[in-house]
């Protein structure tokens, strides 16, 4: 199942490389990322894929220190 | 100030009063600044064992372990010990000497990317890159390491950044984010219990790290519900209470694991249903209703869902559930269970029977002292057979299983408790894993035991291979040992060698009695197994014994 969410982020390199290595790890494949850097952060548009439910990726990218705000865009595919 | 003298002074401002390490070139100026100063080092043999000194540390204290390295080989020997504290969230502070900014990404002499090799065995890390974040990010690593959920956090500071004069501005925490409990979420658990026949209390580390076992025992003591813990939770229920049925899982007891299996809520307390404890996870706890308390989110229907989730620190949340008494019936039930499937001490051979000897010492050796195991058999035969009264007296690497853990843990517990009785057991296998830091007991004269359960075999990995590989025994047989007792005699510690049953009091003694550093060297039985046992895919109530191999 596929997933948009937004993340924005500490405008560090290594926030987007900490964050990436998340998405791969936990079993979610990107098949859309976009960054954008205003307000001093970086912004991600991204979407993954994966059979697992989305809970399982956004719970351990709100953990991550660099990682400001995690919003799910299509909520109505949220698998729970 | 440079930047060196001020990594030393948060240190010490911060209560960091001891520190494990080996220098080398690019962090030589944090070392000159150390010359002198407040904060002890211990120089350990390998960086590895730093790393693991600092976990003993942490581990028998609750308080922040740290450790030094240089860069390169230096950082890379610390990352398994990284690895070890994230996955059994240790509060862990590593500082790493880098190469000078300039050279960065030259692949100059002893550069390795530290800070992209931390990503995954961190719960965060930095590389300093201007000479003013230094202060900032110190306070902030020291911080971020022992808030919420306890991490290894990693400093990779450059050598000119730790040459340089560096401000200091003192770094205020900013208020922990800690989640609020959902009273909702509070009002299904306690309906719950309410309606639970057969509950019982599933407890894991987390009690240690919110410092939560008074909560723990009160909410024990009032419902009388029958608990099972981890292996990282051993103590965290005193060993006087009556409906404790040990440790659950692959290595678990058949009580405990039967006890969990036939429950109809299971109250998940700090503990991630990590697979060696669930076995096949969809045949786990098949009928239970799960209430789970956690502070991290993330583990909260990671593994099995819940039907309520209390997302807050256990010292908040656990006084939250109401104490319905336990009902008689699953109490009379649980026990028993317990009494029919106690473990036992006959041997019938003459050899040393390592759970017997496990058991002897545990109730010989004084009341809070710490035992740090390596990992394999001798591993879950001090789980099984030896009690403990508080988490931080045993001192196990759970998650990752890293063998070598044992002996520089050991070391870092007796550096944090000079005044306690500190043991490792150990095997033949992990013990020359990290072996070499038999001369850091030497040079500190520290009074650290140690007892080797040596089957002259890898124990664990060879019983798989007798049990699920045909008794194809690749690369399992170490019967060309070194002499475990003269090797500890090089470094000036004395001991013993026991081969036979009527030689295990009389060791025991001696490690007890001992002042100073001990060893005994207990030859054990080469076929003997670690029972019960849940085989791979199985459920936990599908336990191998020894009689039903």
């Amino acid at each position: 199942m596929k997933h948009s969410l937004t993340v924005a982020l500490k405008n560090q390199s290594v926030a987007v490389e900490r964050f990436l290595r998340v998405v791969r790890h936990r079993g979610f494949n990107l098949t859309h990322f976009q960054l954008n850097m205003d307000d001093g952060q970086y912004h991600v548009a991204m979407t993954v894929d994966s059979d697992k439910p989305i809970h399982l990726l956004t719970t351990q990218l709100n953990k991550l220190v660099d990682v400001k705000q995690v919003t799910l865009e299509n909520l109505h595919q949220q698998a729970m | 100030m440079t930047g060196a003298e001020l990594t030393i002074d948060l240190l010490a401002k911060h209560g960091v009063n001891e520190v494990f390490g080996y220098p080398g070139g690019a962090i030589m100026p944090i070392y000159d600044a150390l010359y002198g100063a407040p904060v002890k080092h211990y120089l350990t043999r390998h960086e590895q064992g730093a790393g693991f000194a600092a976990v003993g540390f942490a581990r028998s204290t609750g308080k922040l372990g740290v450790c030094f390295a240089t860069s390169g080989p230096g950082a890379t020997n610390l990352i398994t010990a990284l690895a070890d504290a994230m996955m059994d969230s240790v509060p862990l502070l590593a500082i790493t000497g880098q190469v000078p900014t300039a050279a960065i990404g030259s692949d100059a002499f002893q550069e390795i990317d530290v800070l992209g090799m931390s990503l995954s065995c961190t719960k965060h890390s930095y590389m300093v890159e201007r000479s003013e974040d230094l202060a900032e990010i110190l306070q902030e690593a020291m911080h971020l390491a022992q808030s919420g959920r306890p991490g290894p956090v990693l400093v990779d500071i450059p050598k000119d950044i730790q040459m340089a004069q560096v401000p200091f501005h003192p770094w205020l925490a900013a208020d922990d984010y800690l989640p609020v409990l959902d009273l909702n979420q509070v009002a299904i658990a306690n309906q719950l219990l309410s309606e639970a026949k057969q509950p019982v209390a599933y407890v894991g580390g987390g009690v240690q790290a919110a410092d939560a076992q008074a909560q723990l025992m009160q909410f024990l003591e009032k419902t009388q519900m029958p608990a099972v813990s981890t292996l990282k939770a051993l103590g965290s229920v005193l060993p006087d209470y009556e409906y404790h049925l040990g440790m659950l899982g692959m290595h678990g007891g058949q009580a405990a694991n039967l006890a969990v299996q036939e429950c109809d809520v299971l109250v998940c307390i700090g503990a991630r249903f990590d697979d060696r404890v669930t076995g096949n996870l969809g045949k786990f706890a098949a009928k239970a209703k799960v209430i789970h308390l956690d502070i991290d989110a993330a583990e909260v229907g990671k593994r099995k869902p819940a039907k309520a989730s209390l997302i807050a620190d256990l010292k908040s949340s656990l006084p939250q559930l109401e104490c319905f008494v336990t009902e008689q019936a699953w109490l009379a039930h649980t026990k028993a269970m317990m009494t029919e499937y106690a473990w036992r001490y006959d041997y019938p051979g003459e050899k040393v029977f390592a759970p017997y000897l496990l058991n002897q010492l545990s109730q010989r050796m004084p009341q809070n002292g710490v035992v740090c195991c390596d990992v394999g058999q001798h591993q879950m035969w001090v789980a099984q057979h030896m009690k403990f009264s508080h988490p931080s007296n045993h001192l196990s690497s759970g998650g990752a299983g890293t063998m070598g853990f044992g002996l520089p843990a050991a070391i870092g517990a007796q550096v944090a408790r000079p005044n306690d009785f500190v043991i490792t057991v150990s095997g033949d296998g992990s013990i020359m894993m990290n072996i070499q830091e038999l001369a850091t007991i030497r040079r500190n004269n520290l009074p650290v035991k140690i007892l080797i359960l040596d089957n002259q075999r890898l124990g664990m990995v060879r019983q798989w291979q007798e049990l699920f590989f045909e008794g194809r025994y690749s690369e399992t047989d170490l019967s060309d040992n070194p002499d475990f007792v003269q090797l500890a005699a090089v470094f000036g510690i004395p001991g013993q060698t026991i081969t036979h049953a009527n030689q295990v009091d009389d060791a025991i003694t001696a490690l007890v009695n001992s002042e100073g550093p001990y060893i005994v060297h207990a030859c054990i039985d080469d076929k003997e197994n670690v029972w019960p046992l849940v085989p791979p895919g199985a459920a936990n109530d599908e336990m191998m014994t020894e009689s039903a191999k």
